[in-house]
């Protein structure tokens, strides 16, 4: 098991040498059992930090907002940001490098392994407890973890509230780091596409009905965009806008830039937003769950984002972020792809 | 009387091939349904899934993407980039619940006309069934 206490000597380590600008880490939040990211500059802040199940969010979206600050700047801080990372989240980072958008020498990645467990799932959760009363969550011994509420401390085996991605996980282990703490462990309980199999034994229909009721609820906030790694692009083709208005633009280029998504959040646009960002992360997409989390309306968007993944991985043998040196997945090809589709 | 459905077709064509054979089969005179709206791309592989989509959105019954043979590609690879792009669409599109024969893709030389009529008229004869496309036509 991860030690909390390596993570603050590491970190206090890699702040007195100067080695990095801040640390982006999970501190506690205020009167409430989750987690929040912290900025650590300076090195009494690091007791700030803590590790436990519910440090659910991927820090890598901050090296992109890391980078923008870095361009405005005239004379930047030219030290790497220390960042914590899961074994889901270094993925991003191998896929950020793949893509050329950041350079390895701009981020100190401390890698923390999942080891046999993972974070939780708020919606698991609110099942089982009610979330009012839970002070604090725990990792325990032997995959279970230790919920702490006002009537004293629960211990629940940890399958029960893990997020339906850690489940599936096959990268417990980060794959990229500069320091590694925890153990490298095989787990047992991946099963890789499990939340896709119900999908398979139902009809074109079914699953016509089952992703019109779900999209249909989106309210286009664009918060899975916002919170995504892979989400970069300086234009977003869902921006209608993103058209750069010169002095001598004139209205029939401004009536002319073609708009593929609309910005109303009607069914058509809706279907066409997320189908354009499913195909926009294939083979980028690590599956950290992020864009779930966020979703005010619930939408399953991770199942979208895995079909990909599953497609990728079966079809093309490409899984994302393991090797930041091969050519990305839309990018590549073999002779021998299957074409048994194609008439 | 009834009208009988007509579906309209989206036909993606590369110049080089595709488009080529489509017009070979103009020129030989050969009779294929007139459902198909031929768009000539530069190559296959520039077909971005945008373009796909808005079809549907604009009211398309089928799409199809033609493109040169493996191999025979003008720009050397360019076909097999679509082919693996495609290949993502089309499970995407099936996996939301659109009827796998709308979104078909093929191999078309300039020499097949013949082999480009029977695509089209076996396209018409697949979507005939399934009636007009509204799951992904603009309701704005």
């Amino acid at each position: 098991m991860v030690k909390l206490d390596d993570i603050k000597k590491e970190c206090k380590s890699i702040l007195e040498e100067g080695k990095v600008k801040y640390i982006v880490g999970y501190k506690r939040n205020n009167n409430y059992y989750m987690s929040i990211p912290a900025f650590i500059e300076k090195i009494e802040e690091t007791d700030q930090l803590i590790w436990d199940p519910t440090c659910v969010y991927n820090l890598v979206r901050f090296l992109r907002d890391e980078k923008l600050r870095k361009e405005r700047q005239k004379t930047p801080d030219t030290r790497p940001i220390g960042v914590i990372v899961k074994g889901c989240d270094s993925r991003a980072i191998n896929v950020l490098l793949q893509e050329k958008f950041i350079k390895r020498e701009n981020v100190y990645i401390i890698g923390v392994a999942c080891e046999k467990s993972g974070v939780i799932e708020k919606k698991k959760l609110r099942k089982k407890f009610n979330e009012k009363n839970i002070k604090q969550i725990e990792f325990g011994k032997d995959n279970n973890f230790i919920i702490t509420t006002e009537k004293g401390k629960t211990t629940i085996s940890a399958e029960e509230i893990l997020a339906e991605r850690c489940i599936e996980c096959n990268n417990n282990t980060p794959v990229i780091y500069d320091v590694l703490l925890g153990e490298k462990v095989e787990r047992s309980l991946s099963e890789h596409f499990r939340s896709l199999e119900k999908f398979e034994s139902i009809s074109t229909e079914e699953k016509w009905n089952f992703w019109k009721k779900e999209l249909d609820k989106c309210i286009r906030c664009y918060a899975c965009r916002s919170v995504c790694p892979m989400c970069y692009c300086d234009e977003c083709i869902a921006d209608s806008i993103s058209l750069a208005v010169k002095p001598d633009t004139t209205a029939e280029e401004k009536a002319q830039k073609i708009r593929w998504v609309e910005k109303s959040p009607v069914s058509s646009e809706n279907f066409s937003y997320h189908l354009i960002r499913a195909l926009h992360l294939a083979g980028r997409c690590i599956d950290c769950g992020e864009c779930e989390r966020v979703c005010p309306v619930d939408i399953p968007l991770r199942y979208l984002n895995k079909k990909m993944e599953k497609e990728a991985s079966e079809q093309f043998g490409y899984t994302a972020g393991l090797d930041p040196e091969k050519p990305a997945l839309v990018s590549d090809f073999k002779d021998d792809d299957p074409q048994d589709f194609i008439i | 009387m009834e009208e009988k459905f007509e579906p309209k077709i989206i036909a993606f064509l590369c110049k080089w091939c595709s488009s080529a054979g489509s017009d070979l089969a103009g020129v030989s005179r050969m009779k294929y349904p007139p459902n198909v709206v031929p768009i000539t791309v530069m190559c296959s592989g520039s077909i971005s899934p945008n373009y796909i989509l808005s079809a549907f959105k604009d009211g398309a019954d089928g799409v199809l993407v033609s493109g040169c043979h493996p191999g025979d590609c003008h720009y050397i690879k360019g076909n097999y980039y679509a082919r693996r792009r495609i290949t993502l669409v089309k499970e995407l599109l099936e996996f939301i619940g659109i009827e796998p024969e709308r979104f078909q893709m093929s191999w078309v030389s300039a020499a097949e006309g013949a082999k480009y009529t029977e695509i089209i008229k076996d396209f018409v004869k697949e979507l005939e069934p399934l009636g007009p496309q509204n799951k992904l036509r603009s309701n704005l």
